[in-house]
């Protein structure tokens, strides 16, 4: 019965058929091109729009079964298109030159077709915002509501395996480079002693660096260096612009040419698109600049504490919805500089094996001591919680002071999920304390944009530590820690960063409240967001409503735009990133790619494994050889962020990515998939046949 | 062997594939034969015989491969305490008795009375900061002399306007680790700028200063390296020394003869043990941040060129701060920032933005874009931050008159404030209490002014000024609580905002006494400092003076 209620996303009254706003591209050579509805549907097809749409449902009807050629389809696109834009759309040059050969595209219309792809819109939008930054797209089809489906696992505990051959084809690369990488050593130190000057003993100085240390960094990523730390500038919205560089073959250092490259951004943290520079967040940071200037001088605790502290704090505590919260000038920090003040020696640390080094650091520096569990098994947690609670603490079989289980809502390098409602059901048995860092998940997972809590309908206040960063979710900067009032109160006197740290800057505070002031929406102007019949189900199972922001909470000075206010835009936002997440995760596994992590997450690894490909993979997405030659960017990782063998490039997508993106992100994947013998899984379908059926995948359970 | 044990368990491996284990299984016994010799190889060994037991010649390949790299896991990582061999067996039904009775303490302890006061006392800035605030919305403006706003950079028209541009080409956040997307070009402009205004071969950008200082000492300090650090270091160099493990050895505050004793001792200690040569770090402070005491540099650069140490140098306060255009305190003593071997500093502070920095060698700020975890772990630097901060640079660098103005202010200040010091100072402002002088925590001078209630340790140079009370309280509440008395004392009378320096009371290597912290800044009028210090020293008579 969710399936309905998580679909409908229209926010207008007029009720728009299921027809795509942008027809997909043909390829050559492949016949079934055109998008699912503009053909007679299958069995399957309308018995999914008959369960996920029964608004749209008539009308597309309608719509497919006028439409039985080839051509009145396309004439369909033409005469449906205006119902899905809100402000009189018309069909740019690109589209049309699509509709007149989407039959037989040749390569050269292709390329013609993405000449410009980046930077302008396929439909006239009046709005200031840039089409590069943050892509348009009306299809109120392609929405979805991130929200638990107890149908679907939340994290399988065996990840898919590649065949052998391509385990040992890695291994055989390592030990290839290890041993080239000895060698070189073995000689260069001989021959070309100025080069190692920094790796040896020099006038009784040790070496800054040790050989063995550094090793990996010169012999293995070294390698790879063009695909890291590409320098970039502007926005990093939809697309970023690369400042292009050169460089000899050893990458040793590298030069700007002076050239740019737009490519589309599947890289950066920016999952609801507030990474921007125009529009209504924009403009609230611009006015705080004028007003406030940009310092956050001193630490917190001396007169550095602004009302618009205040005020963010007290919107990041209804946001989540729990009594109060605290900002921090950096995500990193919060963790480092709050977990000592929470546990100390005698207390007991459990944290999931692959947490983020923050966590590493800040339990380092708490003096607790550490134990990990295999990464989000609850069973294993479970054993663990038996053997520490029932052994106490080492040597003294003391019973441990208090026990402190620090997750992650979304792992950043797996794209897991927590599983929260084990964890809980673990807590309440074992009454440890729970810290969740929700840098990932806050923002980008659950129908309101609340995390984890939110995904899993669980009452937030049930969790003792709520951690989360602004870096990404809401383009700011900095992070927060959330829970009780006697827990904030408490780090505030005893949190590193309050006393010594500086704090959070205005126009960084600014954002902040903007972005989550649009996602909230604001009480009381112009009450609840249009689509009444949204969350039904959910808020009726719902411990929490999560509430709009009160407009006393906000500064007075703020202005934003109606958008804003009532929270439409950020709501779509939220619905937009779940279907771009849930599709590219779903299409790539169609595709036969190993891909890892839940179908939620607008994380989503794709597994690599041999070295060599981490560098070509990257390469060719950049420098695309296909008819398609947009470039897209890609984050590629591995050893010592991943282990040894599961080298993946890594997708994070956001909610300022179209459709027509993510098929070309599914084009181009596939292709260099093809190239490169990525596809270690069984492929099930065609990339123009996942394309087609994109919103079906979505809705699907598997 | 640990090798039989492993084939023994063949369970979903393939028939074709068992010559090829058997051969690889050999290969691996030569090589293990091999590894015997190399020193490290328990290490490998013991790897071995835990890691994948039922897959085993996947682990025999796997061993091989990935040793070397394990090894330099295994140096710097906690692997926790396992159960070892104090495990006790329990059933299943005592586990569960356990579980049930085990009562865990509260996450938080309730605040005690200095706690409340410290929460009650925090003040809120109503409007903009900056040199005049307002303490609540309607309220009446006060002198702010508690925010690091050494030349006037939090109020400066230009950098907003900056911050605008860049607000509207680049957004606020960057989205990204500078790994991933988010080495934006201004950031590489901030760096270069850092690097060219100091004179140092690179630079390295943090996204906090705090941060940045306690991720770069772990990046180059490891277990068994030796660190000599000054007793006085700030809060974030301690946790930096906490986390790399390595061998810490204090020396007592701004004292450079025990200095040297320790670097003594040290040397005495390695020909004694004999062994590798080891990294040897001296970690201080420019201006430190718990009295603004100054590091005597040339002495401290003498000492490690002797010894052969490295020189790690936080320059958070004293950057901006001193030096004919702000360059701090090797621009003050007039010797090449080259020398120092990682300069830390602040762009929170000096800058008037946010961030911190590393400033050194090229070697030295590469291996940190990959090595430091604040640097690779963490989402960079908003650009505007990065912008504005570039064009504070250019400020110093162009208008030397500002720190002329800022030196004029604090002299004046100290000038007032020195009839309650024990050594009134002199005309010219010739500092009688050096920069020598003694630490906060040590028996203060002898006391030939009979008015003398305060005691200043800080250089008189340092815009970051410490007062400290001759004749404490008893306890550290009690004077924390006077300390606050003037605090309000002369909120209400002069409408000066200063502060008492705020501390983590139990947190601390080494509690530092309470104290007053005041901040100078070059955008003070004279009339303003004036009436500024007069105020504090009658709210010290007031308060203090009392009490005898
Ligand atoms: C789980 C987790 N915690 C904390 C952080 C640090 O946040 P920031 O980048 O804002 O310093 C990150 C960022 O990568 C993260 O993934």
């Amino acid at each position: 019965m969710g399936r309905s209620a998580r679909r409908s996303g229209v926010t207008s009254d007029r009720s728009p058929s299921s027809r795509p706003l942008f027809p997909s591209i043909s390829l050559k050579g492949s016949p079934t091109t055109s998008s699912s509805v503009s053909e007679p549907p299958s069995a399957r097809t309308s018995l999914i729009n008959v369960l996920s749409r029964p608004r749209h449902h008539a009308h597309a009807h309608a719509a497919t079964s006028s439409a039985s050629g080839s051509s009145s389809a396309d004439a369909g696109i033409f005469t449906t298109e205006d119902e899905f834009s809100d402000m009189s759309s018309t069909i740019s040059s690109y589209a049309s030159s699509i509709l007149s050969s989407s039959r037989e595209a040749s390569s050269e219309d292709i390329a013609k077709v993405y000449r410009d792809y980046l930077e302008t819109p396929f439909v006239k939008i009046k709005t200031s915002v840039k089409h590069s930054e943050f892509g348009h797209c009306n299809n109120p089809n392609w929405r979805w509501t991130s929200q638990w489906n107890p149908d679907e696992p939340i994290h399988a505990l065996e990840e898919e395996r590649p065949p052998y051959h391509v385990l040992i084809a890695t291994y055989l690369s390592y030990l290839l480079l290890i041993v080239l990488g000895h060698v070189r050593d073995f000689f260069g130190k001989r021959f070309r002693q100025s080069h190692y000057s920094h790796l040896m003993e020099h006038d009784g100085y040790a070496a800054l660096n040790s050989d063995f240390d550094s090793f990996y960094v010169r012999r293995l990523k070294k390698r790879l260096d063009d695909c890291f730390a590409r320098p970039v500038t502007g926005v990093a919205g939809r697309t970023i612009q690369l400042l292009d560089r050169t460089g000899p073959d050893d990458n040793s250092s590298f030069e700007l040419t002076g050239g740019y490259t737009r490519a589309l951004n599947v890289s950066s943290y920016n999952y609801l698109g507030f990474a921007s520079s125009t529009g209504g967040c924009a403009d609230a940071v611009d006015a705080a600049i004028r007003r406030y200037g940009i310092s956050g001088a001193g630490p917190r605790h001396d007169a550095s504490t602004l009302d618009l502290h205040h005020q963010t704090e007290k919107l990041v505590a209804r946001f989540l919805g729990v009594e109060a919260a605290m900002v921090v000038s950096m995500g990193f920090a919060t963790n480092s500089t709050n977990i000592p003040a929470l546990v100390s020696k005698g207390c007991l640390v459990i944290s999931d094996e692959f947490n983020h080094a923050s966590i590493r650091f800040g339990v380092r520096l708490s003096g607790a001591s550490l134990r990990t569990f295999k990464h989000n098994d609850m069973h294993a947690l479970e054993a663990l919680l038996r053997e520490v609670i029932s052994q106490g603490q080492p040597r003294t079989h003391r019973p441990w002071k208090k026990i402190l289980v620090i997750v992650e809502g979304l792992y950043s390098m797996e794209g897991s999920l927590l599983n929260l409602p084990m964890f809980m059901e673990l807590k309440r048995r074992y009454k440890f304390y729970a810290y969740v860092d929700e840098a990932h998940s806050i923002g980008a997972i659950g129908p309101n944009g609340r995390g984890v809590c939110d995904y899993f309908g669980i009452d937030p206040r049930e969790i003792d530590v709520l951690m989360g960063t602004f870096t990404k979710s809401f383009g700011a900067a900095g992070g927060y820690i959330a829970g009780s009032k006697e827990l904030i109160d408490r780090l505030r006197l005893r949190s590193h960063a309050m006393a010594y740290a500086e704090s959070m800057s205005p126009p960084v505070l600014t954002q902040i409240l903007a972005s989550m002031a649009s996602i909230m929406g604001v009480a009381p102007p112009l009450a609840a967001p249009a689509g009444e019949e949204l969350d039904t189900m959910s808020v009726a199972s719902r411990p929490t409503a999560y509430g709009p922001a009160s407009s006393s909470t906000l500064p007075s000075w703020f202005s934003l735009p109606t958008p804003l206010l009532n929270g439409t835009e950020g709501r779509e936002k939220l619905r937009r990133l779940a279907f771009n997440s849930r599709y590219l995760s779903s299409g790539l596994r169609k595709l036969g790619f190993i891909v890892y992590g839940h179908r939620d997450s607008p994380i989503i690894p794709l597994l690599l494994y041999q070295p060599a490909k981490m560098h070509y993979f990257s390469q060719m997405m950049l420098k695309r050889f296909g008819a398609d030659k947009t470039p897209i960017v890609v984050v590629i990782v591995a050893y010592p962020a991943t282990p040894l063998i599961t080298s993946r490039v890594r997708f994070c997508l956001s909610a300022s990515h179209t459709k027509n993106d993510i098929d070309m992100l599914l084009r181009a994947c596939d292709e260099v998939g093809d190239a490169l013998d990525l596809k270690h899984g069984k492929q099930t379908m065609k990339v123009e046949e996942v394309i087609a059926a994109a919103e079906e995948l979505v809705a699907s359970n598997f | 062997m640990s090798t039989q044990s492993h084939s023994s368990s063949p369970t979903d491996i393939p028939a074709p594939l068992l010559p090829l284990l058997q051969l690889l299984s050999s290969v691996f016994l030569t090589l293990q034969s091999t590894f015997k010799r190399i020193p490290g190889s328990p290490i490998i060994v013991r790897y071995i015989k835990s890691s994948y037991q039922d897959d085993p010649w996947r682990s025999l390949l796997e061993v091989l491969l990935i040793a070397f790299a394990v090894r330099t896991l295994l140096m710097g990582r906690t692997r926790g305490e396992g159960a070892g061999k104090n495990f006790i067996k329990l059933t299943e039904k005592e586990i569960d008795e356990l579980v049930d009775e085990w009562k865990p303490q509260p996450l938080v302890e309730e605040p005690n009375d200095l706690d409340h006061l410290t929460l009650s006392t925090v003040p809120t800035i109503y409007g903009p900061n900056g040199a005049r605030v307002k303490l609540s919305p309607a309220g009446k403006t006060v002198l702010n002399m508690t925010i690091p706003n050494w030349q006037g950079f939090v109020e400066n028209e230009k950098m907003k306007q900056v911050a605008i541009e860049t607000l509207r080409n680049y957004g606020v956040g960057t989205c990204g680790p500078s790994g991933f997307y988010g080495t934006i070009d201004v950031h590489m402009k901030l760096e270069e700028d850092i690097a060219s205004f100091l004179g140092t071969e690179a630079a390295i950008i943090y996204a906090q200063a705090f941060a940045a200082v306690s991720s770069v000492i772990p990046a180059f300090a490891k277990r068994g390296d030796i660190i000599v650090a000054d007793r006085g270091v700030n809060f974030a160099i301690h946790k930096g020394l906490q986390i790399s493990r390595s061998t810490i050895r204090w020396y007592a505050h701004g004292d450079m003869k025990d200095l040297e004793r320790v670097l003594q001792n040290v040397e005495r200690e390695q020909k004694r043990k004999g062994g590798k040569l080891t990294k040897k770090f001296i970690v201080a402070e420019g201006v430190f941040e718990n009295d603004g005491m100054m590091l005597e540099l040339p002495k401290v650069l003498e000492l490690k060129y002797k010894y052969k140490y490295r020189l790690i140098l936080d320059e958070s306060q004293s950057f901006g701060m001193v030096g004919a255009h702000g360059r701090g305190i090797t621009e003050h003593y007039g010797v090449p920032a080259s020398e120092v071997d990682m300069i830390l500093g602040s762009m929170a502070t000096g800058l008037a933005t946010g961030g911190g920095f590393c400033a050194g060698s090229y070697h030295v700020c590469n291996h940190q874009r990959i090595n430091s975890s604040a640097s690779v772990f963490s989402a960079s630097l908003p650009a505007m931050l990065a912008t504005t901060a570039s064009t504070a640079i250019s400020i110093l660098n162009s208008q030397p008159a500002l720190q002329s103005t800022l030196q004029a202010n604090i002299l004046l200040f100290r000038q007032i404030l020195s009839k309650l010091e024990p050594l009134p100072m002199t005309e010219s402002g010739v500092p009688t209490i050096g920069s020598s002088s003694t630490a906060g925590s040590m028996p203060p001078p002898p006391v030939p002014n009979k008015d003398a209630i305060i005691h200043i340790p800080s250089h008189i140079n340092s815009a970051l000024i410490h007062i400290f009370l001759l004749n404490p309280p008893p306890t550290t509440e009690a004077e924390e609580r006077l300390l606050q008395e003037v605090v309000d004392e002369v909120v209400s009378k002069s409408d000066v905002l200063i502060t008492r320096a705020r501390r983590l009371r139990g947190q601390e290597i080494f509690e530092p006494e309470p104290s007053l912290k005041v901040c100078i800044s070059s955008s003070f009028s004279r009339k303003e400092i004036e009436k500024a210090a007069k105020g504090l020293r009658e709210a010290l008579v007031k308060v203090c003076g009392k009490k005898r």
